[in-house]
């Protein structure tokens, strides 16, 4: 069996709060193989989110090891990790968090860019093609739908081509003809480019359509299913 | 069943919601606290700080002033003229109203018994009675009556002349023709302010030693003062004091005396210190108005955090006018905290300089709170914290309820009623009406209302030309490039509050630094070609020819240009009182105390006619005078008006023949008037006279040339135009520190406005990096964008700012004060430098704490 591309061993989050230290991750024990679909499912500060922040590097464990397309995590400077996340992982938030002041074309060139791309534009072009957006180029964030905005980061984050896709309730912040169309667009690109799909959700139903569903409960895994229609 | 809810009226009343009401929504609205308002606090207490501290500083001064009125007159009343000395009629006169102290000043050369070494000295020679109040104190304790006394010849000296020439105590020096014994050291002269625009150190004499000196010749330039003691309280009473000034009129009315008394004692210095005051009090008020963008930015974040909360406001029923009104009124109350905090600020300025430098003012300051200076920098601060939060309050009270359904879509820039921007432009105009009227110089005053508005016209266009640049603009393939450019263009961005606030700063200090550039390097370096070396006083007419032949043997080649030279006053002018006359302030000073007279058969060299004609060389008629044309414009004077001036205390009268050009800054022999021979030539004069040695005369050539003048002729006085120039230039760069300060203050406020921008983008600003991050982008590319960004805007807006400023300053330079402009890099690179300095210091605090975020917290609540 090939080796996982992502792997965490007894994985601990402790944060300071002012009532005391709080353990928001206890122990987590984690294989995901390459090009599955993944999602992490649970209630409210069950610390899905805080798990996937960590597996994107932007959350730092208190203890354990994060093991990324075989980057140890805990090795790693913060520019270090930028560097890994701008190669190999590309994030999908609920917030889109696309950039203020740029064009949807330049917000999807961005991570090009950043990783050297001398087409950087031309593929960001194909990118946004890809997602439907071809006429909205030129289009700051502000002047787009969220169903719109949503699409632009989904092209940011594959643009680079990355192994792994996160995904923080994707559609959370869109009704439900467009988080359909986020959705199928997501499994589509995912599929096809054969990048590993982690999804934090509270949809059951999107939940479902992945191959495995982890639930989450009080910062540990409560139980972990492969769907029968893998 | 009745129901117990009293229904609601079916419509509101007419009034709406009473203001009470209002207001007490307003301070529970203000109870989320002040944070976010620090910068819009501190905009509006730094520029009322300065406006307060201007006039409480200049309340202070001119209060001390007053109170040591008397011990800086040297009593109630003096009287003074040139020339004359007060004998016979006018004595007898002076003697019947009080007791009277007469005091004798001129400028001449004290030398050592050797005559090796000699310097300017201010000679004065005072009677037994001085002085009638306070006392001269004098090092060691020695009594002033027994250091100058009557008949052994001594004197008391300025320690500074004792160094000079090497003096002890103990040990004669040589005045006029004299010998005089160094008595003591002088510590302090009450009344030295008086003189105080002086050259040379103080020398004291008695008036006995004086007359030895052999110096009170016929038509010498001595200055002859008289000190009244008025008996009772007439000096303390104002109005006895006024009606006395008439009495002076009426009864001695062709004695040409100039009277000061001690509610004023020297006008002079009072104008000067109104003056430096209206000047100071601009540049407080450009402060205050740089701040304001600051003001306009925080109310505009203000408002823009409060978008639900007036949507929800208007959705249960208020009108857009309450919810101008409420939010005007929170945004008043902040601005008055931030008044009050300026005008207590203000007040503890001279408080502080008193405590820190009180030793070093010429006179001491005492702690006075008026209304005036305490109104002026309130209604100046209220009227800037109106001026710029209208227009965003206007733009408040448009906001949709829709809000609350969903968020708009890029919010437009709405423009608000068109009432609000009538009342905003009302406000501006009674900001100019006001600054205006409590200006002496109004044109200048407008003027500089008008540079206000252009500058801050050319920095808003300037922000928005850089905005619509950098969006239009093909971005960079360079990430980081073009990271920054985005930036400068985004909607909301730093750009155009940063542009506007620095570069009003910055503009109104280069154009201080290049104006004082123009005018050092005028009074310096920039020194006419042909400009004299010495200026000699005092020549006797009838030694003229031997003078001239010892200087042609000292120094062949040296040039000799001489003139009469009488000193009077001007008495009327075209038949009106010069006290009723109302001249504008740059031409007060021909009015003030006496003038330096003069006639000419000629036409002087140098001058150029502008009307009339000149006298034949023989005329023998009625008396003329030619007057200076610039200066008969703005006196209102022109040629056949009549002229009077009272001469060695008589009332002499002239009629103007012409006007002439007068190029004074060659600083040759120039004067206001000019008269016929015919006029003035029998009276007793001397002769000024200038020295313009060769040019490859050495200094020792020259130190050579007045020592042997000097013991040649005594009673002659020797200046060197340099030490004349140098002693202008040490007062002229004490009042640009003043000047400099208030320049800095606006620079102060521009810096806190770009905090203060910084500060609000912050949020954004983290947000983006953080998003950065996950794309992938190291800290050292964020850097690298940062520093991008501030160094292409810090860099366009002092370009700006130079290039502005420079203009400002030539127009002020080459026409207002009527020298050339002289660029001057040192300025513009410490502009430069200044406006780098500042952006990457806030720039740098805000890009550190943007690096240090922790992504996460930012990632989640967005």
């Amino acid at each position: 069996m090939a080796a996982p591309i992502i792997e965490l061993k007894n994985v601990r989050l402790t944060l300071e709060s002012r009532a005391g230290p709080v353990e928001i991750l206890r122990g987590i024990d984690l294989e995901i193989e390459r090009g599955q679909s993944v999602a992490i499912v649970g209630p409210s500060g069950s610390g899905k989110t805080s798990l996937l922040m960590a597996l994107a590097g932007l959350e730092r464990v208190t203890s354990g090891t994060v093991t990324v397309a075989g980057e140890n995590f805990s090795r790693l400077s913060e520019d270090a990790l930028a560097l890994v996340r701008g190669r190999q992982i590309g994030i999908v938030f609920q917030s889109f968090h696309l950039v203020p002041t740029m064009t949807a074309w330049e917000n999807v060139a961005l991570p090009l860019q950043f990783a050297g791309a001398g087409d950087a534009f031309e593929r960001a072009r194909a990118h946004l093609t890809e997602v439907g957006l071809a006429h909205r180029l030129d289009h700051f964030p502000a002047q787009l739908s969220g169903g719109e905005q949503q699409r632009v980061a989904l092209a940011r984050a594959l643009s680079p081509d990355p192994q792994i896709l996160l995904a923080d309730e994707p559609t959370g912040n869109l009704d439900t003809k467009n988080g359909r169309q986020v959705t199928e667009l997501l499994f589509d690109l995912q599929k096809r480019r054969k990048a590993t799909l982690i999804l934090v959700t509270h949809d059951e139903r999107l939940a479902a359509e992945c191959q495995r569903v982890i639930r989450m409960a009080d910062g540990s895994i409560a139980s972990d299913e492969k769907a029968v229609a893998a | 069943m009745t129901s117990v809810v009293t229904p609601l009226p079916a419509r509101p009343a007419k009034s709406g919601i009473a203001l009470t009401d209002l207001a007490r929504m307003a301070m529970r609205e203000l109870r989320a606290g002040l944070s976010g308002f620090y910068v819009f606090i501190a905009c509006v207490a730094l520029g009322v700080t300065v406006i307060t501290a201007v006039g409480a500083l200049s309340d202070a001064l001119r209060s001390g002033f007053e109170a040591q009125g008397e011990a800086i007159l040297g009593g109630d009343v003096t009287l003074a003229r040139m020339h004359a000395r007060a004998e016979g009629a006018d004595r007898a006169w002076l003697d019947a109203q009080g007791r009277v102290s007469e005091t004798v000043t001129m400028r001449t050369m004290g030398r050592r018994i050797d005559g090796e070494d000699q310097s300017l000295i201010e000679l004065k020679a005072v009677d037994r009675a001085y002085p009638l109040v306070g006392k001269i104190e004098l090092a060691d304790g020695v009594d002033f009556a027994t250091a100058v006394s009557g008949v052994s010849g001594t004197a008391a000296v300025d320690p500074a002349l004792m160094e000079r020439l090497g003096l002890k105590v103990g040990e004669k020096m040589r005045i006029g023709e004299t010998e005089v014994v160094v008595a003591a050291a002088i510590n302090q002269e009450p009344d030295g302010l008086i003189d105080r625009l002086t050259y040379g150190p103080r020398v004291f004499v008695s008036t006995d030693t004086l007359l030895k000196t052999g110096l009170v010749q016929p038509g010498a330039l001595v200055r002859w003062r008289y000190a009244l003691k008025l008996p009772g309280d007439t000096g303390s009473d104002s109005a006895a004091l006024a009606a006395f000034r008439e009495r002076i009129k009426r009864e001695i009315p062709e004695a040409g005396f100039t009277v000061a008394d001690r509610r004023d004692p020297s006008p002079q210095v009072s104008r000067t210190l109104e003056r430096l005051r209206q000047f100071l009090t601009m540049l407080g008020l450009a402060s205050l108005l740089v701040g304001g963008v600051g003001v306009a930015n925080a109310v505009a974040t203000f408002i823009d955090r409060r978008r639900k909360v007036i949507a929800t406001m208007k959705s249960v029923g208020a009108t857009s006018r309450v919810v101008f009104i409420l939010f005007l009124l929170q945004v008043m109350v902040i601005a008055i905290v931030g008044i009050a905090i300026g005008v207590v600020a203000g007040y503890l300025v001279p408080w502080i300089i008193n405590t820190l430098f009180g030793d070093a003012l010429p006179i001491r300051a005492s702690l006075e709170v008026t209304p005036a200076s305490i109104g002026l920098g309130v209604t100046y601060g209220l009227l800037v914290a109106l001026l710029f939060t209208l227009w965003p309050l206007g733009r408040a009270e448009l906001v949709s309820p829709s809000v609350l359904f969903r968020d708009e879509v890029a919010p437009g820039a709405t423009r608000p009623r068109t009432a609000i921007i009538a009342l905003t432009a009302a406000v501006a105009a009674v900001l100019v009406v006001l600054a205006v009227y409590l200006s002496e110089s109004r044109l200048i005053a407008l003027y500089f209302c008008g540079g206000i508005a252009a500058i801050f016209v050319v920095f808003w266009l300037l922000g928005s030309a850089v905005t619509a640049l950098a969006r239009r603009v093909r971005r960079p393939r360079w990430p980081e490039l073009a990271l920054a450019v985005s930036n400068l263009g985004a909607p909301g961005g730093l750009t155009r509050s940063v542009v506007l606030s620095l570069g009003s700063g910055l503009s109104l200090l280069s154009a201080v630094a290049l104006a004082d550039a123009s005018l050092v390097n005028e009074l310096t370096s920039r020194m006419p070609a042909n400009s004299p070396n010495y200026f000699v006083l005092d020549i006797p007419k009838g030694e003229l020819p031997g003078f001239k032949a010892l200087v042609d043997k000292e120094v062949p080649g040296t040039a000799i240009v001489e003139a009469p030279m009488l000193r009077g006053r001007l008495v009327k002018l075209g038949g009106t009182n010069v006290e009723d006359l109302k001249a504008p302030p740059e031409a007060q000073w021909v009015l003030n105390g006496d003038r330096g007279l003069t006639y000419s058969p000629t036409l002087p060299e140098g001058s150029k006619l502008v009307e009339g004609t000149w006298w034949a060389p023989d005329y023998d008629g009625e008396p003329l005078v030619s007057f200076e044309a610039d200066l008969a414009d703005k006196l209102g004077v022109k040629v056949g008006d009549m002229v009077t001036v009272n001469v060695l205390g008589r009332n002499l009268s002239a009629k103007i023949a012409n006007t002439r050009e007068v190029k004074w800054e060659n600083l040759n022999l120039n004067f206001v008037m000019v008269f016929s021979p015919n006029t003035l030539k029998a009276a007793p004069h001397n002769l000024l006279a200038t020295l313009t040695l060769p040019k490859t005369a050495s200094l020792q050539t020259e130190a050579s040339l007045a020592r042997t003048l000097g013991k040649a002729y005594p009673a002659v006085t020797a200046i060197r135009v340099k030490d004349a120039i140098d002693a202008f230039n040490d007062i002229f760069s004490k009042v640009m520190v003043a000047v400099r300060v208030a320049g800095a203050v606006t620079l102060l406020a521009g810096a806190l406005v770009l905090a203060g921008a910084l500060a609000t983008a912050q949020r954004r600003r983290i947000l983006e990096s953080v998003i950065l991050k996950t794309l992938g982008a190291t800290r050292r590319r964020i850097l690298v964008a940062h520093f991008l960004e501030y160094a292409l805007l810090a860099t366009a807006t002092a370009g700006f700012a130079v290039v502005l400023g420079g203009i400002a300053a030539y127009v002020a330079v080459e026409h207002i004060m009527k020298i050339p402009f002289a660029f001057s890099w040192l300025p513009v690179a410490q502009v430069l430098a200044m406006s780098l300095g500042l952006v990457a210091l806030f720039g740098g605090i805000g890009t550190l704490a943007v690096l240090r975020a922790r992504p996460v917290p930012h990632l989640r609540s967005a």
